[in-house]
């Protein structure tokens, strides 16, 4: 059953799902209708070590590196105006594939160059950012961004975590000021 | 003390208050100081079911237009040059009234002969919507528009929507160059 998530909400999707093998995050929102520079949003993700930053920049997965190197995750593809029915970009991992020293992989949505175009997420129609189950697709946990993400110019949606032997999701929905650039650095990453 | 939004920002009409009954909604811009015609500023509504369009015509409240057919929604009239303090233009909702399958009411704010006069809102100046409780007279939430729009000549200024059983406010603010009649034919009015 897909929860809706508020701000700062919560979710253990060992309990949800139990035996998850395989997780999808997918990024949705409708193209511009009105006049101006394109919706352009963007998912990416950060695995990190139990400091919370990454190893190198090869574990910062988005649009220009698309695939981590023990290819635990894999990014379906940059979409530059929202086109197309369902989730406009995706990223899939494969659980049992991230490598032991990875604690932590954060999911984040950013709008590119929000700065320049003057946009935020709430002039975006019908945007969202969900979890699935990988395997038979089950919607886990889903974050409106048009609505609870208005002001915001980007967000770390959520983090999927190790806690002993199991992966679990924990929805965060936190805004974050300047962009995709300060916010790999906050990972870690020499962007 | 009104709330002022941000384009993009959202506001629960329910939670700031709660007794919410009617709202009036204002819109309002600068006269023209400068030489030429007039800006004749037109404000409409579109009521708008769930599949994103209006049920019929009837449904596109403009100076044509003044009264919804369930009564709910009522335009109080043309302002043709923006004269006059305050609102220049307002559009009175009954909250209640409003037909369930309606799911959000567009308010949208054109320029008259646009094409023909060679105006569009980058040369508008002071434009303006505003919530007002219509049984209180308090303001409760205010958009300025200070963005130069240039090109457009119709815009979607505010929605005031339903949203998990509250009425909402969004700040929206996004132009269309084609004017009213591209508008009016995105959500579904019969143009012809």
């Amino acid at each position: 059953m897909a929860i809706s998530l508020q701000k700062g909400g919560n979710v253990n999707l060992s309990k949800e799902a139990p035996g998850l093998k395989k997780v999808v995050i997918g990024l949705g929102w409708d193209p511009r209708a009105s006049d101006g520079a394109a919706f352009d949003l963007d998912g990416s993700a950060f695995l990190q070590k139990a400091d919370g930053k990454v190893r190198g920049d090869s574990d910062f997965i988005f649009y220009n590196n698309l695939k981590s190197t023990d290819g635990s995750v894999i990014h379906a593809g940059d979409n530059t105006t929202g086109g197309g029915d369902g989730d406009d970009e995706k990223l899939t991992i494969d659980l049992a594939a991230v490598p032991a020293e990875i604690d932590k992989v954060s999911f984040c949505v950013t709008i590119h160059e929000a700065e320049q175009r003057k946009q935020n997420f709430g002039m975006v129609a019908k945007a969202y950012i969900r979890c699935l189950n990988g395997d038979g697709n089950a919607e886990l946990a889903r974050y409106d961004l048009s609505e609870d993400g208005s002001t915001e110019t980007a967000m770390i949606f959520g983090e999927l975590y190790r806690a002993g032997s199991e992966w679990k999701f924990r929805a965060i929905g936190q805004g974050f000021k300047g962009g995709l650039g300060p916010l790999a650095r906050s990972f870690g990453v020499n962007a | 003390m009104a709330i002022s939004l941000q384009k993009g920002g959202n506001l629960s009409l329910s939670k700031t208050d709660p007794d919410l009954r009617a709202v009036l909604v204002g819109l309002g811009w600068a006269a023209r100081t400068s030489e030429g015609v007039d800006f004749d500023l037109d404000a409409s509504l579109f009521m708008v079911g769930a599949n994103g369009k209006v049920r019929g015509d009837a449904d596109f409240i403009f100076y044509n237009q003044l009264k919804s057919g369930c009564g709910s929604i009522e335009h109080t009239g043309d302002n043709k040059t923006g004269e006059g303090e305050g609102d220049d233009e307002a559009l009175k909702i009954t909250l209640a009234g409003v037909p369930q399958d309606i799911e959000r009411l567009v308010v949208a704010v054109t320029i008259h002969d646009a094409a023909a006069r060679r105006q569009n809102f980058g040369m508008v100046q002071d434009a303006f919507i505003r919530i007002v409780n219509l049984d209180t007279d308090a303001e409760i939430v205010r958009f300025d528009l200070s963005e130069d729009y240039s090109t457009e000549t119709a815009m979607i200024f505010a929605e005031i929507y339903r949203h998990k059983g509250e009425w909402k406010f969004k700040a929206v603010g996004q132009g269309y160059a084609d004017g009213l009649g591209a508008l009016a034919i995105q959500y579904g009015v019969d143009v012809a």
